[in-house]
């Protein structure tokens, strides 16, 4: 189970392993945007056993007394010495070295799927445990392949009724499912999805395993190339209505279950396979219910620890599945308006944390604003007067005033009142300030922009002027960014009154 | 006018598709180009990449249009503006997320650039960027380049060094106007007015009257509040090593400058004996000693881009400050 504070009990040291502490966390997060990059971004988990700290001593046997122990659990017939056997054995293979002297004895991962098999509960629960540490080395020759013979036994126990060795087999099996595709399909027909719907139900009240279902799913449908099978099998599994479940948080039992979960719904979303199903299952609304309650809370100040790692997936999910139908028909779904308050929320309280959060949230205020049938959103945000703190977030670069200025743009484009309220929400001062950018793009949009306002009334026209603007525009016709001088020009020679062109204009 | 434009352009964007929906079909890569899909009016962007919305438009018919309309935007869970959420989540999976400072990417003000081709200094404040552009690139005179604080320094600038029926008529009549504007006196010469200047006007005799040398050093200018109308149009030598272009230019850029200008008075070319403290002069007048900079072209008559080519790391005579600082700065990159 994994709970922030247990995290954070090991993060406290002080001093040069402080320091130490995030040199390393910041060569992890190197590594890990290069595996990104390669699409080979794969995490495992690994379970903490009661007995047993995560640094905790490692008797790191010597290999022969790995081999001494293995043979004694392999040739025991005394079921109390060979739980002891299991468990020196397991602690043992705290230790990755110990990982591939066991491999290299034959028949090794049969033996412990006997022992996974036997009538001796403890030895299941050791032998699970076993297999676990295994799911987990760093070797690359302990693999899903070699560890296949268990799998079959391993989602057969899912159904089963006790947790914690429930919880054990699903870690295994999470851990087991970046490694290929061929293991993902081996266990799509073993019966995986069918497994995890019934163990979901089974123990829903059991909040780590409800954890365990979400992170094994998660790593199942967020692999690659699962588009084709994997992902229609969950939609049709009656899992969903059993993930938006677990949506709302627990707060004696943590996040980590909403976590998991809301990240399984962003991978089904993201994939795009069939999210008309997602939508008829309930999966905006309540993911758009929760997102206001999450903004409610932000917005008040009440800032959760790790509250981002559930705000970031459900962001994702509703953004991709408000293209998922006309506007019109999502809207029962949308919750209500608030949606949009929390939308304008998060940017405030996560830009300077975590900046790509507040990116993403106007990226569905994008969304939400770019349809056909856009403009009661349009209204909604001048409405519920969200448009100055959009406007505020101009100066920000991480792409986020680049989607900002497609959400006004979005708006403009709904007409002229629409283009007046924006002006009246102080767009055009800030407009003068984006023309003067560096990010070529930030200019780009900023005429458009700016472009749809002037056209839309003269006054809008005359109100640029009065803000000192005109300046700016002759300035950017002498850029050698084309896209940014024409557009410039065009606006200088279309929408500006005539007695305000200068005779520095470049054309005519 | 503006709505039926991208109504037309909206209408042409819709591609065939069938009606039924190919999974396969949207799935892009994040490499693969945007593409639109028509889904019931509303278009649809896919597989977007950010900064490439916008292509040179130039290229149909030579003239701009905007090109903007309203997408909705579909991200795989491979797209790049995940990225930072998904390293998020994954350092969280592995146990390395909390942390007292955890050192993610914070929000950072974008900077602002000046425009003008050639000059492409960057800026972390609006203010240090309009700074910049209202010392460098108003009111510049289109013969010689150099910029004036204002246009009425900018038309007695042009009258007194490139009229040449300014020349003539200063023989017969008094041409040479008082910089202090509501004064209105004229003199015969350069020196009659400086002289006046100093007497009535209480200008220090050290002051730099006339252009002698290119502005070297804009903190300066920066410490001379520079306010229209009331300043003279002076240029200032100074040699103070810091933030200055064309330290390495000195003696060969002066000659320069005084031969192409040899048919003005060799006496008007006053060099100051205290070249630095123009600070000091400054503070004692509200009308402080304007630095006229010479500045690139922004006339029309040149077309911006290829005015790039020029640089020389011995700064030429035309080459504006703002230019020429792009090359000669030391050390700082950019920063006035």
């Amino acid at each position: 189970m994994w709970r922030l504070n247990a995290v954070r009990h090991k993060a406290g040291r002080q001093g040069s392993d402080l320091e130490e502490f995030k040199f390393k966390r910041r060569e992890h997060e190197k590594e890990l945007r290069r595996a990104r990059k390669d699409s080979q971004l794969v995490s495992k988990r690994l379970l903490l056993n009661d007995d047993e700290e995560e640094d905790g001593t490692m008797d790191t046997l010597a290999s022969d007394q790995v081999v001494e122990l293995f043979n004694m659990v392999r040739h025991g017939r005394d079921l109390v010495k060979k739980e002891a056997d299991l468990r020196a054995l397991r602690k043992a293979l705290r230790s990755p070295s110990a990982h591939l002297i066991l491999i290299k004895q034959p028949n090794s991962i049969a033996i412990l799927v006997t022992n996974l098999c036997g009538p001796n509960p403890q030895c299941r629960l050791e032998a699970a445990r076993c297999l676990h540490e295994l799911s987990h080395s760093p070797h690359s020759e302990v693999d899903s392949l070699r560890l296949r013979q268990a799998t079959p036994y391993l989602i057969t126990f899912l159904s089963g009724q006790s947790p914690k060795f429930t919880e054990l087999c699903l870690y295994t099996l999470g851990n087991m499912c970046p490694d290929s595709e061929n293991v993902r399909d081996m266990l799509l027909a073993q019966g995986i999805i069918p497994a995890l719907n019934n163990c979901i139900q089974i123990h829903r009240t059991n909040l780590a395993v409800v954890e365990a279902v979400g992170f094994t799913l998660s790593q199942l449908i967020s692999a690659n190339y699962v588009t084709g099978t994997i992902i229609p099998a969950v939609l049709a599994s009656g899992l969903i209505p059993r993930l938006l479940s677990v949506l709302t948080p627990d707060s004696q039992f943590g996040l980590g279950p909403v976590i998991e979960c809301a990240w399984c719904l962003h991978y089904l979303a993201c994939s795009n396979v069939d999210n008309g199903a997602l939508v008829a299952q309930g999966t905006l609304l309540h993911c758009t219910s929760l997102l206001v309650t999450l903004g409610v809370a932000v917005a008040k100040g009440s800032i959760e620890e790790g509250i981002e790692l559930l705000i970031w997936p459900l962001l994702r999910c509703v953004g991709n599945l408000l293209l998922s139908g006309p506007l019109g028909a999502l809207q029962p779904q949308l919750n209500d308006s608030r949606l949009l308050a929390a939308l304008c929320a998060f940017p405030q309280a996560f830009l300077q944390t975590h900046p790509a959060l507040a990116r993403e949230s106007i990226w569905v205020l994008n969304n939400l604003t770019a349809a056909a049938d856009s403009s009661v959103f349009c209204s909604a945000l001048f409405y519920l007067n969200l448009v100055p703190a959009l406007i505020q977030l101009l100066p920000f670069s991480h792409g986020i005033n680049i989607m900002v200025l497609r959400v006004l743009g979005n708006i403009a484009h709904q007409g002229r009142e629409y283009c007046l309220h924006l002006a009246q929400a102080g767009l055009l001062p800030a407009l003068c300030a984006t023309l003067k950018m560096a990010d070529t793009e930030v200019v780009t949009f900023s005429l458009e922009v700016l472009g749809q306002l002037m056209a839309s009334d003269p006054q809008l026209a005359e109100e640029f002027v009065r803000q000192s603007g005109l300046p700016m525009l002759e300035a950017i016709q002498y850029s050698n960014q084309e896209t940014i001088r024409l557009r410039a020009t065009h606006l200088l020679e279309h929408h500006l009154p005539p007695h305000c062109t200068v005779d520095t204009s470049a054309s005519q | 006018m503006q709505h039926t434009f991208l109504l037309i352009l909206r209408s042409t964007k819709h591609l065939n598709k069938p009606a039924s929906r190919d999974p396969h079909s949207l799935h892009f890569t994040k490499d693969s180009p945007p593409v639109w899909i028509s889904q019931m009016d509303s278009s649809i962007l896919v597989g977007f990449r950010p900064g490439c919305f916008f292509s040179s438009s130039g290229s149909q018919d030579g003239e701009a249009k905007l090109t903007f309309i309203p997408q909705q935007i579909l991200l795989n869970k491979d797209h790049e503006l995940f990225e930072d959420g998904d390293i998020h989540r994954h350092l969280y999976l592995q146990n390395l997320s909390t942390c007292p400072a955890y050192d993610s990417p914070t929000a950072r003000q974008c900077e602002f650039r000046c425009y003008i081709s050639g000059c492409s200094q960057v800026f972390s404040t609006v203010e240090d960027y309009e700074h910049h552009y209202n010392t460098l690139h108003r009111h510049v005179c289109s013969s010689c380049q150099r910029s004036l604080p204002s246009a009425r320094l900018l038309d007695i600038h042009i009258q007194e060094w490139h009229d040449s029926l300014f020349s003539i008529l200063a023989e017969r009549q008094d041409m040479y106007q008082c910089l202090v504007e509501g004064c209105g006196s004229k003199f015969r010469t350069r020196d009659q007015r400086k002289d006046h200047m100093i007497k009535i006007h209480k200008y220090p005799s050290d002051f730099m009257f006339d252009k002698v040398k290119r502005i070297k050093n804009i903190k300066i200018a920066k410490k001379n509040m520079l306010q229209k109308g009331t300043s003279m149009e002076v240029s200032m030598s100074v040699s103070e090593p810091e933030g200055v272009c064309e330290v390495l230019s000195d003696q060969p850029e002066e000659e320069e400058y005084m031969e192409i200008n040899h048919s003005l008075e060799p006496g008007i070319l006053d060099p100051p004996s205290n070249p630095i403290n123009t600070v000091e002069l400054s503070t004692d007048h509200d009308t402080a000693p304007i630095l006229s900079v010479t500045i690139q072209p922004t006339t029309n008559q040149q077309r911006p881009q290829h005015n790039r080519e020029r640089h020389s790391y011995r700064v030429p005579r035309t080459v504006c400050f703002g230019q020429g600082s792009v090359q000669g700065f030391r050390g700082h990159g950019r920063r006035i």
